[in-house]
């Protein structure tokens, strides 16, 4: 015998018998049980009883305020990237020279050197400046 | 076999929007925002903020697009962040403010469905009677029965997709559901 209140697949099995989705064998041996079980036709009433819980209408404007929540929240995440790589650009491009000038030039005399190094030191100030003028200015 | 073609459209839709398909996020927004507010509304009681948490699921979801890939179902992903977002309302909640506007929107939502129906006066509180039985009868079962619940009774997911939400065995999902239900049939016996 099949009994909704004792069994944990209950649950599972009333669902189906209200759907009208069991066998007919199960079905008719649920009608009988439910007729002679208190517990179970107390189940039953249960999952009847739930229907009566209505939901609203979702509201008109739902998906305008989730766009408009998705807009503000990419720019806000777009906001943090520009500021978090203002700073390393200008960085990474004098490292970026620097390295580049090492490998043109890796060794040579004292006095070639001290030239070649303070040319290098010009290169990378006129690069950080120039980057600072193509780096956009915030409004 | 129709939950399987399902399935398999959403995720489609949302791999979609890993590759920066928006309109895939509109339609995934489309077919799921219902049952998502609906969900939400059982569970907080209060429409107000049933849509806020909706927002905040869909947003959770475009903001996983860039590493989303199709391990579960899609429906029990979004189920997994509703629920989340559901039970850690609960709790600030009950923490901030008891159940006072809970009973207000409780009122609000009962007056409009009533209306709705247009019935007499005396059949207009009976009804109330029931639905706010009904009501306090799932709020009070615990959370995790809550959500269970209403998962399984109204949005139709089975016993592996809810243990996959709630992150336990099928097994455990049997016991919980069967607790739940035992626990609304003692608080709704009066109403047979």
């Amino acid at each position: 015998m099949i009994c909704l209140s004792r069994n944990e697949q209950g649950a599972e099995l009333l669902s189906s018998y209200l759907a009208k989705t069991l066998d007919a064998a199960r079905t008719a041996e649920l009608d009988r049980h439910i007729r002679e079980c208190a517990d179970c036709r107390g189940l039953a009433m249960v999952w009847e009883r739930l229907d009566e819980f209505a939901v609203p209408e979702v509201t008109p404007g739902f998906d305008a305020r989730l766009y408009a929540r998705i807009a503000r929240e990419e720019a806000r995440v777009l906001g943090w990237r520009k500021w978090l790589w203002r700073p390393v650009a200008p960085l990474a491009a004098a490292a970026a020279v620097v390295a580049a000038v090492l490998i043109v030039h890796p060794f040579g005399s004292p006095d070639a050197a001290k030239q070649a190094s303070k040319t290098e030191i010009e290169q990378v100030a006129q690069a950080v400046d120039d980057l600072d003028l193509l780096t956009p200015i915030d409004r | 076999m129709e939950a399987v073609v399902a399935l398999e459209r959403d995720a489609q839709l949302m791999l979609r929007v890993r590759e920066g398909d928006d309109t895939s996020f509109g339609l995934l927004l489309e077919r799921h925002r219902g049952p998502m507010v609906h969900f939400l509304y059982r569970m907080v009681q209060n429409q107000a903020v049933s849509e806020e948490l909706a927002q905040e699921v869909f947003l959770r979801v475009y903001r996983s697009r860039e590493t989303y890939e199709p391990t579960a179902k899609f429906t029990t992903w979004l189920f997994r962040i509703a629920t989340h977002v559901a039970l850690n309302s609960i709790r600030d909640r009950k923490k901030e403010k008891g159940h006072e506007s809970l009973d207000e929107e409780m009122l609000d939502g009962m007056e409009r469905q009533v209306a709705d129906r247009q019935q007499t006066v005396e059949q207009e509180m009976v009804h109330e009677v029931k639905l706010r039985e009904v009501r306090q009868a799932i709020e009070a079962l615990p959370a995790k029965q809550r959500a269970a619940v209403l998962m399984h009774k109204y949005e139709g997911l089975d016993y592996a997709q809810i243990a996959g939400v709630l992150s336990c065995s099928e097994s455990a999902i049997k016991s919980l559901l069967f607790r739940a239900y035992e626990a609304l049939r003692g608080r709704l016996a009066h109403m047979a």
